[in-house]
């Protein structure tokens, strides 16, 4: 098996709409909600999201348009020289281009004819191919629609066919944008909050959403170092797994979201012990956080007490089919500066949530290897196993 | 792909002409297409319907009714996949994967959901309708329906999505994240879908879809349901498989044009070594974009077998490429080449081995 390693980061965050903007905002303790003015949604009782300063162009979607820019920040000029069969992209999607079946749906219920785009214009792989049409990409596609753990499985797909020899080099990660079905329907849910949300407190009542795109460069740590590439992390391996409980609540006890942390630690060949961030799921949904610790502490035992856990959905709210990528961003970002990115607004940890949850302030420690968890509907669970890199 | 021989030893179809094998096989027999004109509650128009869909003793009623209609289908070829090869799913749950491959995976939901929402806001939402707008809302009822806890990948993408989903639950079994996988495909009908196939004019307006004419495709809709081991784990189960996967290979173009996807899916083909074939299987749909690819592949290569192409019988979308391989799996040859362009993306080449039309 290969070793594989991140080489590029790029962001589009509700922070800011590049990569260092987004972390230095995140350490110092700022976040990206703000006034829902993308939709307009008057009736809904939540008017709060995690808005990107971007809006569509007019032959491209806005996940496209943000997607595109994350690579471009992740390539940072780069210009593979190799086979580009050897080139895969993969992408995680929650939304994608389901604006623009809204905008038909609408007009045709107003009686008008409506833009008729063909279905593949809102297949989300259209962001997918655009990628790799930048890239230069000749080589696998792949587009998961896992819902919320679409992006972390995405980055799980790439680091399997470099681990494999099957690639040189990867793209993965997703973008997602706000759209009225998703927010109509987790508000009839009544998993929106109408303040800001408030991950592992003991009065958190609900996500917000949010919307960016994180894209990541992955390739083999033999290429990175004949190219003398910059290395943020490396990538370990991944876990995941079905809860087989109920389709949209977590199992209660995270059965499911703990055997994928240990499969992601089994498939990285990482002992509990040597962990020392989790990038958590972390919605502020009242079955998810404590779910979520309890999750933590089956798979991780005692080590459970010594980890760092954060949550990004504190900064940019839930982004839905990019959530895990943003969550693996965060871990990536921490395990090169050594400082974890703080949970916001967590005044009074849930007993049910105690673990270090990183309130409100960035923490300065050492930090040798991350699991990034993302849970989805269905009761998809995916754990990636990141480790800090210190040189071969 | 290499490695451990990987075998499909259960097949399960929910398709236009009817549910399982047996259906399936009297239609590729008798040729005739599935296409009529559609009820109203699934959109104006024609196209190949599930009309006989039935799934009472398998899906109990309360469960029916929250379902949407590829988790419908799904869950169905599942329970024949499922019986078909011999295995009870509930005995080894943490071993089973699940890939499912859709085209329009959580679409007929959305449009459900969103309809009532725009018309009376937000008192038109539900609750119930909602969790099914994902995509991957059918690998959820799979996996409650069946006690499924292994790996799960929903892969949303073109006209062949099933073989990426194939292709991910190889990868599982080969790393050893799973012993089995279930491999899906769905796709349901629903009105926005076909009014968006007559808008953009992907829709044949006369006649039935016809490789070469650039008429145009008609949607179908359907599951089709393959169980995924690798060879010595059937045997350890007395199982005899349908078929060995002996190849699967995807390229795609870096500018996605005609030319370059004609080239890739040749590569595609190339990549899986000496194919010479026996019998082809192909994914041209009526549609010119994709029709062009299969006819320059059967150009270059004279000597190959005239290609079936089920979609001209059951239509696009009727799960997204799972159609290819259930007709790879209804004639028994020694080797058989299922090629499955697409649009757009990655093409795709399959090469089954020792297909058994009754292996037991």
């Amino acid at each position: 098996m290969n070793r594989v390693v991140v080489t590029g980061l790029g962001i589009v965050s509700s922070l800011a709409l590049d990569r260092e903007g987004t972390w230095s905002a995140m350490l110092a303790g700022k976040d990206g909600l703000g006034p829902l003015t993308r939709l307009s949604l008057p009736l809904e009782p939540a008017q709060l999201a995690g808005q990107v300063a971007m809006d569509p162009g007019r032959h491209q979607t806005l996940c496209e348009r943000m997607a595109l820019r994350a690579l471009d920040e992740a390539l940072d000029g780069l210009a593979h020289q190799g086979d580009p069969a050897r080139i895969g992209v993969f992408q995680g999607a929650g939304t994608s281009g389901l604006p623009v079946a809204e905008a038909f749906l609408e007009e045709r219920l107003a009686g008008r004819r409506g833009r008729a785009s063909e279905p593949a214009y809102q297949s989300p792989s259209t962001v997918t191919d655009a990628l790799a049409r930048r890239v230069g990409a000749q080589g696998p596609r792949g587009t998961i629609m896992n819902a919320c753990s679409s992006s972390l499985l995405a980055i799980g797909q790439a680091w399997e066919r470099l681990a494999a020899g099957e690639l040189d080099l990867a793209v993965a990660g997703g973008a997602e944008n706000l759209c009225r079905t998703t927010y109509a329907g987790f508000s009839c849910l009544k998993a929106v909050d109408a303040r800001k949300c408030r991950p592992f407190s003991r009065d958190r009542a609900g996500l917000n959403l949010g919307e960016g795109a994180v894209q990541l460069v992955l390739e083999t740590l033999d290429g990175a170092l004949a190219r003398g590439a910059v290395i943020y992390a490396e990538v370990l391996g991944y876990g995941a797994s079905m809860d087989a409980h109920h389709p949209t609540a977590p199992h209660p006890e995270g059965e499911g979201a703990a055997r994928a942390m240990a499969m992601a630690l089994r498939t990285g060949g990482l002992d509990t012990s040597g962990i020392d961030l989790v990038s958590a799921h972390g919605t502020a949904t009242p079955a998810n956080d404590g779910a979520e610790c309890l999750a933590i502490r089956r798979a991780l035992g005692t080590a459970a007490e010594a980890v760092s856990v954060t949550s990004t959905k504190s900064q940019f709210g839930h982004t839905l089919g990019a959530a895990g990528a943003f969550g693996a961003a965060a871990a990536i970002l921490a395990l090169r500066d050594q400082v974890v990115s703080p949970t916001l607004r967590l005044e009074e940890a849930d007993p049910a949530c105690n673990l270090d949850c990183t309130p409100k302030e960035a923490k300065q420690r050492r930090l040798r290897a991350a699991l990034v968890n993302a849970f989805a509907f269905g009761g998809n669970n995916l754990s990636l196993l990141l480790q800090r890199w210190e040189g071969r | 792909m290499s490695g451990t021989d990987l075998v499909i030893t259960g097949l399960g179809l929910v398709l236009p002409c009817g549910d399982g094998i047996e259906a399936a096989r009297a239609s590729l027999a008798s040729g005739a297409p599935c296409f009529a004109d559609l009820p109203e509650a699934l959109g104006l128009g024609r196209g190949a319907a599930c009309t006989a869909f039935n799934p009472a003793g398998i899906i109990p009623p309360m469960q029916l009714r929250r379902l949407d209609r590829p988790s419908r289908f799904a869950w169905v070829a599942a329970h024949q996949a499922f019986a078909d090869a011999g295995l009870d799913p509930k005995t080894m749950g943490e071993r089973i994967a699940v890939t499912v491959g859709s085209l329009t995976g959580g679409s007929e939901a959305s449009e459900a959901f969103m309809r009532p929402y725009l018309l009376r806001g937000p008192e038109g939402a539900s609750p119930l309708v909602f969790p099914n707008c994902v995509a991957n809302a059918a690998s959820g009822h799979l996996a409650l329906a069946y006690g499924l806890k292994g790996p799960s990948a929903t892969i949303v993408d073109r006209e062949n999505a099933t073989f990426a989903a194939l292709e991910q639950a190889a990868r599982w079994l080969r790393l050893g994240l799973a012993d089995v996988a279930l491999v899906i495909g769905t796709d349901g009908l629903f009105p926005l879908l076909l009014d968006l196939c007559r808008g953009a004019r992907l829709a044949a307006r006369h006649g039935d879809p016809e490789i070469g004419s650039g008429r145009g495709l008609l949607p179908g809709e359907g599951a089709q349901a393959f169980l995924l081991e690798a060879r010595d784990h059937a045997e350890s189960r007395g199982i005899r498989p349908r078929a060995v996967l002996r190849g699967l290979a995807s390229r795609s173009s870096s500018d996605d044009s005609g030319p370059g996807r004609s080239q890739a899916l040749a590569h595609a083909v190339t990549a899986l070594g000496e194919v010479a074939p026996e019998r082809r299987v192909g994914g041209a749909n009526g549609l010119s974009r994709l029709d062009r690819l299969e006819i320059h592949l059967a150009e270059s290569h004279p000597t190959w077998p005239v290609a079936l192409h089920p979609k001209q019988l059951w239509g696009e979308f009727g799960g997204s490429g799972g159609q290819l391989l259930a007709a790879a799996l209804l004639e028994s040859s020694g080797r058989t080449l299922v090629t499955a362009p697409a649009s757009s993306g990655s093409q795709f080449a399959a090469l089954l081995e020792e297909v058994r039309l009754d292996p037991r």
